[in-house]
């Protein structure tokens, strides 16, 4: 029953970091209906960010929580620039043409981010260091990670602002016109440029956070660590529902414990088949996702 | 000499060895080169790298056929290409040590094609309703489960891989394949399932209603692409004498899908020329290496930017080179006329969630006859094209066509049954020729299978001509015979609308579904359509149902119209009895309006 308890743990861990990348996923996915390939790296990109600023403030050699967040904080911006970057380049120009080259344009620019940062980071990877060392907390024989406590805390947290935003705001009130309908949201007035933008730093930044937390997990960084983690990602933001905010929360934990579950009483080697089987499953049986709803084409 | 011989079978011959002479003639020129220099040690690392090309562009063609062809897109060739190589290589492994006539191989190299096809069917069968990008995510998943389980199983080997498996796979081996699978993939390009590959690409709606079964070819598109990426994969285990999962990753998919767009997508020889490129690419600048990923994804990016359909698009090489017409072929045959009910909708009711679009509805069209649909903006009449056509089922109520019921029948079929339509913003297939347009019309009329079009059999020829044939005379009817070669999307709008009906009248339809065939255009094209729309009737013998807003063609081209408004249908009857009805007027113009012209009308100010 321990081992059960100390799978779920580990499974809410891994799922609140799947959820924080799947939001990304899920909002681009919703205002301008591309898979933004290129999520996983950005999120792979902060936590490289993280490790460079770390070392710099000398953070890696004596973290402490305050380090932490200058250094998240720095790995935000910083990808906060590059998503807004990435939209400018790569997807605006091609915001009026098939869907299918924008979404070769966005695995392009993945493999430009995973292949260039191997180039200036080298392939192997490096110890990363942020968060102060901490023995965690010990239940019976349950044992909760201290990296998973802030895991979950900051997840919780942070998907509760996402929701403010989403909801209580005018820019999120724009984002979810967008996606309903650009055309006619432009019409009344909603500039769409903006609300495109402001949706790529709102999914960058939380990415960064998933880097942050990711790396601190492992605690490793390497330039192809955001490839899995962004597949994965989104499959869960397809779970829940792509498209659907809290769907892409529910994919993430629905993921992360199915992953952790196999992994623990199957094999860990067959971890990664689970999430492309859910994929497949969800898709022939509910290709609209656990939330999301459905709409035919208009003839 | 003909007329002297002048036996079929002389011709039939003939044919049958042109055919294959492409297949045939390939292999002894092949085995000399193997023989002179593939085999000298100077020639060692050329001959490496031009049988990697060779792989390389079975690869990339055949996920053209996929990604170019029928505008799907997959990114998991390299899982196909491992299913291919790992069961070729288990048999050859557990086979006979000797293996002088390499019959085992080719029997190997079978099971593993056959494997991969039989992969494909199953990712693809309940996969393809899935659009594009949900199907690129869905063959990435396939790909990664299939090393997953490769690592896992120790008949393949796990993560250390097979080896050694017996190297019989040589130059001449893989440019064979690689020959086969070009002249395979042009010659089904080419044909009728050509045309019918790229009308899933253009428009899948408008090509369902042309009765291409989109799905079916999508999976046949699939099916034969990962068949011949698992010869690839087999060719591949054998020339290299090992098989590793790391091989088989996402990035080797990538590389195809690299080649696939930097040709052209839908161009077989930009897929061949760019596979070359980029296989030779990197042996030639081994100092950037490190950055051979790097640049290939710029390269992609860009490209994407400038140059969206690739470098040559869908045209090849040598289509700058003049090409010939084909005349002459047996006429269609005349389908018997018809006594009963062509269309008969019997109290047809479509609900979209709480809102009834159309309610209690009931048609019925005899043979040859002219029927209008009018009524306001919203009124449903697009609603019953849909219902007729099988885009939607009826809520409640039946719809037979040709005393068929057509529950459950996908839009291809109801083509089939004979009716053909139009769309009220048109759909055609913009990126094909109205020439191409039109073919495809007549898709669904052509019996030759797959494998004929490959051969090039003689029943394929005798269709490829009467197709040619019809298409140019239908074309000619429209007054577009001049327009033959331009692409769809270049043609002005009045003659868009006019390509749309010969597509349709290609299918050879009983009945033709007209949708606001005048909506933007003028005057004078307005009373040649009147002309046309009765010109049709009578050429072709098929029922004219049509929806128009504009009134004076309605009343001077129909026999019967009938009027919905609000999804119900308010009245029907002969032109001049509609023109009186109040209820219409009504509907039209609003209560206040019809109350006064009637008032007028009861004063014989004016005349009814």
């Amino acid at each position: 029953m321990a081992e059960f308890f100390q799978h779920i743990i580990n499974g809410i861990s891994v799922g609140a970091i799947y959820a924080l990348i799947a939001l990304g996923y899920t909002m681009v996915y919703g205002v301008l209906k591309l898979i933004n390939f290129a999520h996983g790296d950005v999120f792979m990109i902060g936590a490289m960010v993280g490790w460079y600023v770390a070392r710099w403030t000398g953070e890696s050699r004596t973290p402490s929580i305050a380090g932490a967040l200058l250094v998240t904080l720095a790995s935000m911006l910083a990808c906060a620039i590059l998503g807004l970057v990435i939209e400018r380049l790569a997807y605006r120009p091609l915001r009026n043409s098939p869907r299918l080259n924008s979404l070769i344009t966005a695995i392009g620019v993945s493999f430009f981010l995973e292949y260039g940062g191997q180039y200036v980071f080298g392939p192997n990877p490096r110890v990363f260091t942020v968060l102060p060392r901490h023995p965690g907390l010990h239940v019976g024989p349950v044992s909760l990670g201290y990296v998973d406590v802030v895991t979950v805390v900051v997840s919780v947290v942070l998907m509760f602002l996402l929701q403010r935003i989403v909801f209580h705001t005018r820019m999120g009130t724009a984002m979810r016109a967008v996606s309903y309908n650009s055309t006619v949201a432009s019409l009344m007035g909603v500039n769409i440029d903006l609300v495109i933008s402001f949706t790529f730093v709102l999914g960058s930044v939380l990415a960064a956070v998933a880097g942050i937390l990711y790396a601190s997990k492992y605690p490793s960084v390497q330039p192809l660590m955001g490839l899995m983690p962004g597949l994965k990602a989104f499959v869960a933001a397809v779970l829940g529902g792509i498209g659907n905010v809290p769907g892409a929360m529910l994919g993430g934990l629905v993921l992360g414990l199915a992953e952790q579950i196999v992994s623990g009483y199957l094999s860990s080697s067959w971890r990664d088949a689970v999430a492309f089987g859910i994929l497949i499953l969800v898709l022939l049986v509910r290709p609209t996702g656990l939330l999301g709803r459905g709409e035919a084409e208009k003839v | 000499m003909a007329g002297l011989f002048g036996g079929s079978a002389l011709t039939q011959a003939r044919r049958a060895l042109l055919s294959w002479l492409p297949f045939v003639a390939a292999i002894p020129l092949l085995w000399l080169v193997q023989h002179f220099w593939a085999e000298q040690p100077d020639w060692e690392y050329a001959f490496q790298n031009i049988n990697h090309i060779g792989i390389a562009i079975i690869l990339a063609v055949s996920l053209n056929l996929v990604n170019g062809l029928t505008g799907q897109f997959s990114i998991g060739h390299a899982g196909f290409m491992a299913v291919g190589g790992y069961v070729s290589a288990v048999l050859l492994l557990r086979g006979p040590a000797q293996d002088p006539y390499r019959l085992f191989f080719i029997a190997s190299i079978a099971a593993g094609a056959g494997a991969a096809a039989l992969a494909g069917w199953l990712v693809g069968k309940p996969s393809l309703r899935l659009r594009g990008d949900y199907l690129a995510i869905v063959t990435l998943g396939f790909g990664e489960i299939i090393r997953v389980i490769i690592e896992n199983t120790p008949l393949f080997g796990r993560a250390i891989g097979l080896s050694p498996i017996p190297r019989y796979a040589d130059f001449t081996w893989i440019w064979t394949a690689a020959i086969a699978t070009i002249l395979i993939t042009k010659r089904l390009r080419d044909s009728t399932h050509g045309r019918a590959f790229l009308s899933v690409r253009e428009d899948e709606v408008a090509a369902e209603a042309m009765g291409v079964d989109t799905t079916g070819y999508k999976v046949r598109a699939f099916v034969i692409s990962a068949g011949m990426a698992g010869v690839a994969g087999a060719l591949s285990g054998s020339f290299e004498g090992n098989l590793s999962p790391q091989s088989f990753t996402f990035v080797r998919s990538f590389e195809v899908v690299a080649m696939v767009v930097l040709g052209g997508m839908g161009s077989i020889t930009g897929s061949t020329i760019a596979a070359a490129v980029l296989t030779l690419l990197p042996e030639y600048l081994r100092a950037l290496a490190s950055l051979r990923m790097v640049i290939y994804s710029i390269a992609l990016v860009v490209l994407m930017l400038v140059r969206p359909r690739g470098l040559l698009g869908t045209r090849e090489i040598w289509d700058l080179l003049p090409w010939r017409r084909g005349k002459g072929g047996p006429p269609p045959a005349k389908a018997p006329e018809l006594s009963e009910a062509l269309i008969d909708v019997r109290h047809a009711t479509i609900r979209f969630g709480g809102l009834t679009a159309v309610c209690d509805f009931s048609l019925t069209v005899k043979p040859r006859e002219l029927v209008a649909l009018i009524g306001p903006n919203g009124a449903g009449k697009t609603t019953v094209f849909n219902l007729l056509t099988g885009v939607y089922p009826p809520t409640e109520g039946s719809i037979l066509v040709r005393g068929r019921d057509t529950r459950g029948l996908a839009p291809h079929d109801i083509a089939h049954l004979g009716l053909a339509r139009t769309f009220q913003n048109s759909r055609l297939f913009r990126e094909l020729t109205a020439f191409d347009n039109v073919r495809l019309g007549c898709h669904h009329l052509t019996r030759e299978s797959m494998a004929a079009s490959v051969r090039k059999g003689e029943l394929a020829e005798v269709e490829e001509k009467w197709i040619t044939q019809r298409s140019e005379e239908l074309l000619a009817v429209m007054g577009l015979l001049h327009r033959r070669d331009d692409l769809a999307k270049n043609l002005p709008y009045g003659e868009q609308r006019r390509l749309e009906i010969a597509r349709a009248l290609a299918t050879d339809p009983k009945a033709l579904l007209l949708d606001e065939p005048a909506a933007g255009t003028n005057q004078k094209e307005k009373s040649e359509l009147m002309q046309l729309i009765r010109d049709i009737r009578d050429r072709f013998g098929v029922a004219v149902v049509l929806i128009e807003h504009d009134m004076k063609l309605v009343m001077g081209v129909s026999e019967r119209i009938l009027v919905l408004d609000h999804g119900v249908t308010i009245a029907q009857g002969f032109p001049r009895e509609i023109q009186t009805n109040a209820r219409v007027i009504e509907a039209y113009l609003g209560e206040k309006y019809a109350r006064e012209h009637a008032r007028q009308i009861a004063a014989g100010r004016v005349q009814p």
